[in-house]
């Protein structure tokens, strides 16, 4: 209770309110610029975050998060572009909205359906991370081991190309996480003779080219791209009607982007098109499904914004990030010095409910944004791209600069940039190279402390109930997407037989 | 969950390698030269090493993620990557005109470098509105050193130009 009423303190001072005002705005209008998600904007953002004490930092980040993934719904109404990947389900309905002249109604209720799905996971995220940090408090290290090797197997899952593609991408970046000095024996590995990299290649850099710098090569290949703008009628807050015809999707919606939140490494995409088709598949009359069912919208975007909030769950609860946002955000908790995980909650209470706080208020607020200024944020497309794009990849310098003030840790984000648009052109996301590079330092500590407390027996870590319960979900998560590309396949097959 | 795993895909065609076989290919070369690299790493003490020894860890990585090619490339035969449009040139372009800028970065300092970057690339791209480029290469800059060198107070080298 002291901790909750020291961050309600901390909470009235104007600069965190001032700092949660700015990142919810900046959130909403990096989430309508189609190709700046909030994930980029949060990882460009970071590197400034240094400066600051944890609770202003962190609550920025959050609210920037939170405003994100609402502002993509904003382009995908009106330019048929979602501006971040969570809300490219909601443009199968609110552009076909737009164009009949009800863009104000789609956009109220894409405003609305985000505001009760962020609201619903910060509730989530209150009672549920607690209550799993007090059951991973005892975790040792085989526990932890499991845990992180069960998140990594969840890449098979998330949206891309290829189940086994995120696998190799999520190992990838275990084996980045190695460059550097071995913590138990001294010994550089991978370093090729830059003492620089002996400390290890920090994720920032890379985290900014894999998002930021393959972003702007694959903005200079689509120059000639055309976006067809909607026009904007008033926004409006759906009727009491409309309500009612969205009321049990936009409940379900809560409790599968929770769910899908909560699972380490989903996010807010999956999530939407989870409440997308779950809209569609319960509704009696489908037959106004990607013609302009105002449920189209209330489906995904209910369930991205809860994943928000449910993301946050396993990222402040259990060190584990939920989605990319949330692995950044981890990385920032980490490099202000901070151990998530349960610790996290007996040793820094009121940064917790700080962060509660700013997600309660991000998500107030970009709902009155979303409603009062939504025709001002679809001008940012208006930005010409060939000013927009050097801009941002000029910042990403910044970005990796300022962190060590180091040139090289620039050149490591140019390389990550132009790696990263090559293995997107190979299929291989961004993603999941992300979260091996953050999780792979507690893979490798966590497995070599096992081992030295099972003095090198594999076969105890199958003494321990959890970590079997790991493993069997970890078997699970990395074999069920090839199983069901090859089911699928099969079905196919026979269809084509018939 | 894994509703787009196969989206985008296409039986390949019979008389090409299926694209994934040579990605999987790619990084079975990559996974051949990172464990020869690994062999390269010095040895620890058995008393400091734990049984565990430098190399160990990034060995098991290096396995798992040969294993996965190796799944992968089996798996090429039955369902293959679609292939994707080529690259058009201002790709390469732009690429190089990164690593430009981070030469000049280097050498001619942060200052100089963003001038000549915010007034090139807009026009490398096909901007033609002069006045424009010229406003952006130099109020961009300009608002860059406020917030950042003396509002943030980053420390930018001077460079060759001795601008910072």
């Amino acid at each position: 209770m002291d901790a909750f009423l020291a961050a309600g303190a901390a909470f009235l001072d104007p600069y965190l309110i001032g700092l949660v005002l700015v990142g919810t705005l900046g959130g909403v209008m990096v989430g309508a610029m189609p190709g700046l998600s909030s994930t980029m904007a949060t990882a460009l953002l970071l590197p400034f975050t240094l400066t600051m004490e944890p609770i202003p930092a962190i609550a920025l980040l959050s609210a920037l998060y939170c405003a994100g993934t609402y502002g993509g719904s904003i382009t995908a109404i009106l330019v048929n572009a979602p501006g971040a990947p969570p809300a490219a389900a909601t443009a199968f309905d609110g552009y076909p909205l737009a164009q009949q002249g009800r863009a104000g109604l789609a956009l109220g209720m894409a405003a609305v359906s985000s505001v009760i799905g962020g609201i619903f996971s910060v509730i989530v995220l209150i009672v549920a991370a607690p209550l799993l940090a007090r059951v991973a408090y005892d975790f040792g290290p085989p526990e932890y081991f499991a845990l992180a090797l069960f998140g990594l197997s969840m890449l098979a899952t998330i949206s891309g190309e290829s189940a086994i593609k995120n696998l190799i991408g999520g190992a990838f970046g275990v084996l980045l996480a190695t460059v550097g000095m071995d913590f138990t024996t001294g010994v550089d590995r991978f370093t090729f003779g830059f003492w620089e990299l002996s400390e290890g290649i920090h994720f920032i850099p890379v985290m900014i080219g894999l998002f930021a710098g393959c972003e702007f090569l694959t903005q200079a290949g689509q120059l000639d791209r055309v976006k067809v703008r909607a026009v904007l009628d008033a926004v409006r807050l759906p009727s009491l009607d409309d309500f009612r015809k969205c009321a049990s999707t936009i409940l379900r919606s809560c409790g599968i982007g929770t769910f899908i939140g909560l699972l380490p490494a989903e996010g807010g995409t999956v999530a939407a098109m989870i409440g997308y088709n779950e809209a569609k598949r319960w509704a009696k009359d489908k037959s106004q499904f990607g013609k302009g069912d105002i449920r189209g919208i209330a489906g995904p975007e209910t369930a991205n914004n809860a994943a928000t909030g449910a993301a946050m769950v396993p990222t402040l609860a259990l060190g584990i990030p939920g989605s990319a946002t949330t692995a950044i955000i981890l990385g920032a908790l980490l490099v202000h010095g901070l151990r998530p995980g349960p610790h996290l909650f007996t040793e820094t209470p009121t940064l917790l409910y700080a962060i509660f706080l700013a997600m309660l208020l991000a998500n107030l607020v970009f709902g009155v944004f979303g409603l009062i200024g939504a025709k001002l944020f679809a001008r940012v497309t208006l930005i010409p791209i060939t000013f927009l794009w050097p801009s941002v990849f000029v910042l990403a310098c910044i970005g990796a600069y300022a962190l060590e003030q180091s040139v090289l840790d620039v050149w490591i984000m140019v390389g990550a940039g132009l790696l990263g648009f090559v293995l997107k052109r190979y299929g291989f996301a961004a993603a999941p190279i992300i979260m091996g590079l953050i999780l792979g330092e507690l893979v490798e500590n966590s497995l070599k402390q096992s081992l030295i407390i099972f003095d090198h027996e594999w076969l105890r870590f199958l003494e321990r109930p959890i970590v079997v319960a790991f493993l069997a979900l970890t078997l699970l998560s990395a074999v069920w997407p090839l199983v069901s590309v090859l089911r699928a396949r099969r079905a196919a097959a026979a269809a084509a037989a018939e | 969950m894994g509703m787009s795993h196969g989206e985008g895909r296409a039986v390949m065609p019979a008389a090409r390698l299926p694209r994934d076989l040579i990605v999987a290919l790619a990084i079975l070369a990559f996974c051949a030269v990172a464990y020869a690299i690994t062999l390269g790493f010095a040895k620890a003490p058995a008393a400091v090493a734990q049984n565990v020894q430098p190399a160990t860890f990034p060995r098991l990585v290096i396995g798992v993620i040969a294993v996965l090619s190796a799944v992968l490339a089996a798996m090429s035969f039955r369902v293959d990557s679609a292939r994707k449009g080529p690259v058009r040139p201002m790709v390469p372009v732009t690429a190089a005109m990164m690593v430009a800028f981070v030469i000049a970065f280097d050498t001619l300092g942060f200052i100089a470098a963003m001038v000549l970057f915010a007034a090139a690339m807009p026009v490398l791209w096909g901007e033609r509105r002069w006045a424009r480029v010229g406003a952006f290469a130099a109020l961009f800059p300009a608002a860059i050193y406020v917030v950042f060198v003396l509002g943030l107070g980053v420390h930018f080298d001077a460079g060759l130009l001795g601008i910072n």
